[in-house]
C-alpha cells in the first residue's frame, strides 16, 4: 500500500518517539543527536518522503547492530514542509536548541540555500544531497558537504548523451519560467555549445500554457534534432512529450529526472508516447544490460522488500540516498568520535564511501562527493521497483 | 497553424469568459469582485477528476457532483469572505477577505490532492485527433450556459429578481426582495459556473491547484475588458483574449506571449477604460 505524506511523517516521528523510549541495556550512554530537514509535506516533498524511507530503515540498521560505540542513534527530525522559512526555523532549533552533533538535509535546494549559512555560522557539520552549485564552498561553508551530484554534473551527463552518444549536433533547450528552468537553460545551453552543438531553440515557457505545440513547432522548424527540457513540473513535461507525439516527431527528449517520474507517465496521452525520453539517474541503481542490479544495489533492493518499504510510488534513488547518509555520519562517528571538528577533517579525507547510491569522495578544497561518471541517462519507460535500465550506448 | 490558433485559442477563451463569467454574476448580485472565481475553476478540474478518475464514479453521477460542490464553495463564499464586508464596500476589503479565502482554499488543495498536475480523465470514449473534446467540451460549456443565463434572467422571476438587485439593491429590497437569499443563491450560481470552467477545461489544464491563479488573473480580463457586470462583453472578451493569446504563443513564443497579452490589455484600458463592450458608468452629483 503506498505511504502518505502524513504516513511517512507519523513514521518519523514514531520512530523518533520509540528511539526516545526504547532504551536498551546498550544504550545506557546518552544517544548521539542527529539533525534532519527533511520536506515530508507540502509542494517539494515527493524527493524528501522517498528518502525518508532509506533514512529510516539506515537508523534502524545502525541501532540494531548496536549504535556507534553503545550509543543511538536518535533522529531529531524538523519537517521543512517545503518551506525555506520553516527550514532555517528548524535548523536553529536543532543547533540551538537541541544541540546536535551533525544536521542532514534539507534535502531541497530551495531550503537549503537559506539553510546552509546559518549551519556554517553555528558550525554545526551539515551533509545535504541539493544540486544547486553554489549550496557547497570549501572556503565560505567549510563545514557542508554534499552526497550527491551537482547542477553541472546533472546538465553534463545529458549534454554528454545528446551530443556523444546519440551525436545529435542541433538540440532545441527548453525549460520552464522558475528560477530552477531558466537558471538551468542559461548554465546548459553554454555547456552544449562548448561540446560542439548548436542551440537551434532555446526558451522559457510558462508552465501552466495547456498548448506547446507552437514552441515544438518552432523547435522542428529550427531543425532540432532533440529536445531538452529542464522543469521539474509533470504537467509541462508531459505536454512536451504529449505534443511530440501528436506531432509524430521522431526525436529524443533528454533531460531532468521528473521525465521518467511515475506522475509524468500518468500524463500521458498513449504509453508509447514514453519511448525515446531518457531522464538523468544514476548508474549504481540502474538495470545493466540483461535487467540486473549491482550485486551492493541487488542486495539492498532485497532489504527493502523485506523491511516491506514501498517503492511503488517512489524512486530508488531517493530511498538509496537516504539511506547512505546516517551511514557515512555513523561511520565518521565510529572512527573519529562525535566533535564536529573530528568529523569534518574525517569527511575532508573520506576516500570511494560505498554508498549504494554512489562512492563518495571528499577533499579539504572539494566538498562535491559524487563522481561525474555515475550521472547518466536512462530509458524513462523502463521503470520497475523505482529503478530505470540504462539508455542505449552506455555499457554496462 | 491557423487551426491550432482557432481551435485553441477559442476553447480557452471560453474558459476565460465562463470565468469571467463568473466573476459578473458574484459581481451582480453583491457589488463584490470574489477573487475566488479562479479557485472554482480549479476545483471543477480537481473534483472532476476525483470523482470520475480516482473514485471511478460515471459520468451521470461525477458531473452533478462537481456543480454541487462548486454551488457549495460558492454559498462559502457569500457567508465567509463576502457578507462581512459589504457594510464597507468603499474600503474594498473584499479584495483581501475574497483572495484569502481562495488562498486557504488552493493551499488546501495542494496539501490533500498533491502539487503535481494530475490526468483528468477522458469524458467521452471518442478516438483523439482532430477536432477533439477538449476542444469542443469548454465551448459546448459556455454555449450552454450563455443561453442558460439568457432564458433566466429573461423569464423567469428569480431570473428578473437577480436583474433587479444587480440595478439597485436598495430599490429591490424596499419591494420586499429577499435580498440575502437572492445574493446566495447568485453565488451558488457563480460556483455551478466556474466549477462547470474547469470540468470542462479538464482535459486541457489537467486537474492542477496551480491553475487557481492562472485563471483567477486570465479570468479577471474578460470582465476588465469586457465591462464590469457585462457577461456579452465577457464571452467576446474572453474569446479574443484566448484567440489573441494562441496567436501570439505562435507568433513570439515562450514568456513573450504572456507580455504581448498584457500589453495590448493595458492599451485597450488606456484607450476604453470602460472595457471593449462597456458603457462608462454616469455618475451623479
Amino acid at each position: 500500500m503506498p505511504m502518505t505524506r502524513r504516513q511517512a511523517l507519523a513514521s518519523a516521528g514514531a520512530a523518533a518517539i520509540a528511539g526516545a523510549l526504547a532504551k536498551p541495556a546498550i544504550a545506557a550512554k546518552e544517544p548521539i543527536l542527529v539533525g534532519y530537514l527533511p520536506a515530508l509535506t507540502g509542494p517539494s516533498s515527493s524527493t524528501g518522503v522517498g528518502i525518508n524511507r532509506g533514512i529510516q530503515l539506515a537508523v534502524q540498521e545502525i541501532n540494531a547492530a548496536g549504535g556507534i560505540d553503545g550509543r543511538h542513534i536518535e533522529l531529531i527530525t524538523r519537517d521543512t514542509q517545503s518551506d525555506p522559512t520553516k527550514a532555517v526555523n528548524g535548523a536553529a532549533e536543532l543547533t540551538r536548541g537541541q544541540k546536535v552533533s551533525v544536521v542532514f538535509g534539507p534535502v531541497n535546494s530551495g531550503e537549503s540555500l537559506a539553510v546552509v549559512p546559518l549551519l556554517a555560522r553555528t558550525k554545526t557539520p551539515q551533509i545535504h544531497p541539493c544540486w544547486v552549485d553554489t549550496l557547497t564552498d570549501p572556503q565560505k561553508y567549510p563545514m557542508c558537504f554534499r552526497n550527491a551530484p551537482t547542477n553541472q554534473q546533472i546538465g553534463g551527463a545529458a549534454n554528454r548523451y545528446v551530443v556523444e552518444v546519440l551525436k545529435r549536433k542541433k538540440v532545441a533547450v527548453i525549460s520552464d519560467t522558475t528560477g530552477y528552468g531558466t537558471a538551468s537553460v542559461n548554465a546548459y545551453a553554454p555547456m552544449l555549445k562548448a561540446k560542439g552543438a548548436e542551440v537551434v531553440y532555446q526558451g522559457n515557457v510558462d508552465a501552466a500554457n495547456p498548448d506547446l505545440k507552437p514552441e515544438l513547432l518552432r523547435m522542428q522548424s529550427a531543425g532540432a534534432e532533440a529536445i531538452m527540457p529542464w522543469s521539474v513540473n509533470a504537467g509541462f513535461l508531459s505536454r512536451i512529450i504529449n505534443t511530440r507525439g501528436d506531432m509524430g516527431w521522431d526525436v529524443p527528449i533528454v533531460g531532468q529526472t521528473t521525465l521518467g517520474s511515475g506522475q509524468t507517465k500518468a500524463l500521458l496521452e498513449k504509453p508509447e508516447y514514453w519511448a525515446k525520453v531518457y531522464p538523468n539517474n544514476f548508474r549504481p541503481v540502474c538495470y545493466a544490460s540483461g535487467g540486473k542490479l549491482s550485486d551492493r544495489t541487488g542486495a539492498f533492493l532485497n532489504r527493502l522488500k523485506a523491511a516491506k518499504i514501498d517503492m511503488g510510488d517512489t524512486l530508488l534513488w531517493w530511498i538509496a540516498l537516504g539511506y547512505d547518509s546516517p551511514r557515512m555520519i555513523a561511520e565518521a562517528m565510529k572512527t573519529v568520535g562525535t566533535e564536529p571538528e573530528q568529523i569534518v577533517g574525517y569527511l575532508n579525507k573520506l576516500k570511494g564511501f560505498p554508498g549504494v547510491y554512489g562512492d563518495i569522495s571528499f577533499a579539504p578544497d572539494q566538498h562535491n562527493g559524487y563522481p561525474d561518471d555515475e550521472v547518466v541517462m536512462v530509458e524513462a519507460n523502463s521503470l520497475k521497483d523505482g529503478a530505470f535500465n540504462l539508455a542505449p550506448g552506455y555499457s554496462a | 497553424m491557423v487551426e491550432s490558433i482557432v481551435s485553441t485559442g477559442v476553447a480557452i477563451g471560453c474558459i476565460y469568459a465562463l470565468i469571467g463569467i463568473t466573476y459578473n454574476v458574484m459581481f451582480s448580485a453583491s457589488r463584490v469582485f470574489s477573487f475566488t472565481a479562479g479557485t472554482l475553476g480549479m476545483l471543477g478540474g480537481v473534483l472532476g477528476s476525483l470523482f470520475i478518475a480516482r473514485m471511478g464514479m460515471p459520468l451521470a453521477a461525477g458531473f452533478p457532483l462537481v456543480l454541487a460542490a462548486g454551488a457549495l464553495f460558492g454559498i462559502i463564499t457569500e457567508i465567509v469572505a463576502v457578507r462581512p464586508v459589504l457594510k464597507s464596500l468603499d474600503q474594498h476589503l473584499y479584495v483581501l477577505s475574497t483572495l484569502a479565502l481562495a488562498l486557504i482554499i488552493q493551499q488546501f488543495t495542494a496539501i490533500e490532492w498533491g502539487t503535481e498536475a494530475r490526468p483528468f480523465p477522458r469524458l467521452f470514449d471518442i478516438p483523439r485527433g482532430g477536432f477533439d473534446q477538449q476542444f469542443w467540451l469548454p465551448m459546448l460549456a459556455c454555449a450552454a450556459v450563455i443561453v442558460g443565463l439568457e432564458l433566466l434572467y429573461r423569464h423567469t422571476l428569480i431570473g428578473r429578481a437577480f436583474l433587479a438587485i444587480s440595478e439597485d439593491n436598495y430599490a429591490a429590497r424596499a419591494l420586499g426582495l429577499p435580498e440575502r437569499r437572492l445574493r446566495m443563491t447568485s453565488y451558488a450560481l457563480a460556483g455551478v459556473i466556474g466549477a462547470l470552467a474547469g470540468f470542462a477545461g479538464g482535459e486541457m489544464l489537467l486537474a492542477f491547484f496551480g491553475n487557481a491563479p492562472m485563471l483567477t488573473f486570465y479570468g479577471f480580463v474578460p470582465v476588465a475588458l469586457g465591462g464590469m457586470g457585462n457577461n456579452r462583453g465577457a464571452v467576446v472578451a474572453g474569446l479574443l483574449l484566448g484567440l489573441f493569446q494562441q496567436a501570439a504563443n505562435f507568433l513570439v513564443g515562450g514568456i513573450f506571449a504572456s507580455v504581448a497579452v498584457f500589453t495590448v490589455f493595458i492599451l485597450v484600458l488606456l484607450a476604453r477604460p470602460e472595457g471593449l463592450v462597456g458603457t462608462a458608468l454616469q455618475r451623479r452629483v
